[in-house]
């Protein structure tokens, strides 16, 4: 990065308020979607190791289905 | 167009295809991707299943995300309304899929996103809407 931290918050104080919250609310949705990214990475690594990654939509589908009743099953509200 | 604070509620197979990247759902993905635009509520079942699917540390991981967003993210153990759960088996539901409907209509939500929209689709007078992934990436791009 050229700025380094101070400059660049010196550069963000200049920006009206209006738009240093979008700038702050930009910064959170960047974090969230580079932390999904890393999620989902970690997620499809598993499956791969588990042979499971390619599986279709419908058998993914056909598995929640059977998950979700089994949840069920074992919700003692239910 | 779905204003953000109107809680929706996204469906297990949302969660999941989203974080596989599904190739045949790319819109789960894309959903995700615009979560922090949305007011969300994660109720007992979908949690219950997210569990099931995923790992303890990717639980942790979803977790620390949703967390991103306190206002915007509301979780939800509390068990569903008992004679709700029975209205909808009545009306031709799965026990799960039963619990998922009670949920959303006990939580007051608007809008379940689901790419699975059979088991509620016979129902007439349902106090949410049901939407797929793409139908809401469009509201919201309207």
């Amino acid at each position: 990065m050229s700025l380094n931290i101070d400059q660049l918050a010196e550069q963000i104080v200049t920006l009206d308020q209006t738009k240093q919250m979008a700038l702050l609310e930009k910064v959170a949705e960047l974090n969230f979607q580079h932390g999904l990214v890393d999620l989902s990475q970690m997620y499809r690594k598993r499956l791969e190791k588990e042979g499971r990654l390619t599986q279709t939509a419908s058998e993914i589908m056909a598995q929640l289905g059977q998950i979700r009743e089994e949840t069920a099953a074992h919700d003692p509200v239910l | 167009m779905i204003p953000s604070s109107e809680w929706i509620v996204l469906d297990t197979n949302i969660w999941i295809f989203g974080l596989r990247n599904q190739s045949e759902r790319p819109a789960c993905a894309q959903v995700l991707q615009r979560l922090p635009r949305f007011s969300i509520k994660v109720p007992r079942q979908i949690l219950l299943e997210l569990g099931a699917n995923l790992s303890h540390d990717e639980m942790d991981a979803l977790f620390r995300l949703l967390n991103h967003y306190p206002d915007r993210v509301g979780i939800s153990w509390e068990r569903a309304n008992a004679q709700l759960i029975q209205k909808y088996k009545e009306l031709g539901c799965k026990a799960g899929d039963a619990a998922v409907a009670a949920h959303v209509e006990t939580l007051n939500i608007s809008v379940l996103v689901s790419e699975n929209r059979d088991f509620l689709t016979e129902i007439s007078g349902l106090p949410f809407q049901v939407l797929n992934a793409q139908e809401v990436l469009q509201k919201i791009n309207s």
